[in-house]
């Protein structure tokens, strides 16, 4: 994403770190139970979210509306049909409980939680430091991560054939038709010469590549040098001692009895 | 086989899977807008999301090519800003791996439909055990999950196993796949003939 924004501290924490770091806080988010704790760490994941990736906040709650319906789709189907003991309202296949209730919201939460967490990265984070750190740090071997960034790049390419496919129809009279076979027909007119062109296309780019003694050798120089910083201290304290702050306080002040 | 993946077998790979990727995010658009019908209307559609794996193996038919075309869609709908963050790519990884262990099970010799079915067919189990851990699904009740399962079943195999196979084939008809795909002894007996 190409968007101008501030730089923030999150920004200049290391790529690789970041990603690593959310992803051990995803899996062990998919082992916690307890709704309070949850809703804890979700609202320290928030906080990260909707103050410091440095975009207007206009932005960020435009970004956020997709969040509501996945908070409302993943929890609804647990709420109105699990199973549970303390049935509060039932009608006809709906049978809403007191347990189905509770772990609907959890869903939720969950699926909020990695949702923030997952856009927090993809703001904070240029998919090629992404890649040049993941060779400098993880030993990602070059030939994955130039392709990556060659793929990356294509996507403009890709949409403009896809106008340029798009007008050429407008132009033949290509009439809109109905039903399946238009459908059938329409996926077929789009995806085959989009397709084949990025399949010939990186083909061409590989061989260039090649032609121009790429090497698979790690040390290699770079142009762009990461390293660690106090940022990245900063950034994993933080995540500790969400955790930690989260446990204490969910049993301590459980958000949930003082709604309830 | 000289060590892995060549790069153009990669690169040509993770392009295929990046415009998988995209058309994974409109995919998750039409998702959302079906999901509220409730019911599991949604997870008919939901085999959409396996798809890269079995296309990019069909096209260049080596080892290791499921499961780097479907973590490489699932990074790239993440990186396009994916509403469902880093669920895409954790379910991304492991619904690869199932599709990649079904190819090996079949030591990547075969490159029927049947094959792509199985491994359509693999994706969605892995995609189910993430939802047991994600979200829960096992707290469903029976008959719920039961639609659930074979809705999402069904969806798989159309959608990762019959459509994949089908758009291979006409790609092929393009000649394209002939510039990636590694060659066999049946082009070296056409070499012979003269």
């Amino acid at each position: 994403m190409n968007l101008t924004n501030a730089e923030t501290w999150l920004h200049k924490v290391n790529p690789s770190l970041k990603l690593c770091v959310l992803l051990v806080l995803c899996i062990v988010a998919l082992f916690i139970h307890d709704l309070n704790y949850m809703m804890n760490i979700t609202i320290g994941v928030l906080l990260l979210f909707l103050f410091f990736t440095g975009h207007s906040i206009k932005r960020i709650l435009l970004l956020s509306i997709p969040f509501c319906f996945i908070f409302i789709s993943t929890s609804s189907a647990m709420i109105l049909f699990g199973q549970g003991e303390t049935v509060w309202f039932e009608w006809g296949l709906i049978s809403i409980s007191e347990e189905s209730f509770m772990r609907g919201l959890l869903v939720g939460f969950r699926a909020l939680l990695f949702a923030a967490l997952g856009l927090t990265f993809s703001l904070t984070t240029r998919p090629v430091n992404l890649f040049y750190s993941l060779m400098q740090q993880v030993k990602l071997k070059p030939k994955y991560a130039y392709s990556f960034m060659a793929a990356l790049r294509l996507i403009p390419i890709m949409m403009e054939e896809f106008q340029t496919i798009r007008n050429a129809m407008k132009v033949r009279g290509f009439k809109r038709g109905k039903g399946i076979r238009s459908v059938y027909f329409k996926m077929k007119a789009y995806s085959i010469p989009l397709l084949s062109g990025s399949i010939r296309r990186a083909h061409r780019i590989a061989v260039a590549m090649e032609a121009k003694r790429f090497t698979d050798t790690r040390d290699r120089t770079y142009y762009y040098e990461f390293g660690f910083s106090r940022k990245d201290h900063g950034f994993i304290l933080y995540f500790f001692i969400l955790l930690l702050a989260g446990f204490y306080l969910s049993i301590q002040f459980p958000l949930l009895s003082l709604i309830l | 086989m000289k060590k892995g993946l060549k790069l153009t077998d990669i690169l040509v790979t993770i392009v295929i899977a990046v415009a998988f990727g995209i058309v994974y995010i409109l995919w998750g658009s039409i998702y959302y807008s079906v999901k509220p019908l409730g019911l599991h209307l949604d997870q008919l559609i939901y085999g959409m999301w396996f798809i890269a794996g079995p296309v990019a193996f069909l096209i260049l038919r080596k080892p290791g090519v499921a499961l780097l075309a479907e973590i490489a869609a699932a990074s790239g709908e993440f990186f396009l800003g994916s509403p469902w963050g880093l669920t895409v790519l954790l379910y991304g990884v492991v619904q690869g791996l199932f599709a990649e262990l079904l190819f090996m099970a079949f030591r990547y010799k075969k490159f029927n439909m049947s094959v792509a079915v199985l491994a359509a067919v693999a994706s969605c189990l892995g995609s189910v055990i993430m939802d047991f851990a994600y979200g829960e699904i096992g707290a469903l009740s029976l008959w719920n999950l039961s639609l659930f399962m074979i809705a999402r079943f069904l969806g798989s195999i159309f959608f990762a196993g019959v459509t994949a196979y089908y758009l291979v084939k006409v790609l092929e008809a393009t000649g394209v796949t002939n510039l990636v795909r590694p060659v066999s002894s049946k082009d070296y007996a056409e070499l012979d003939q003269k």
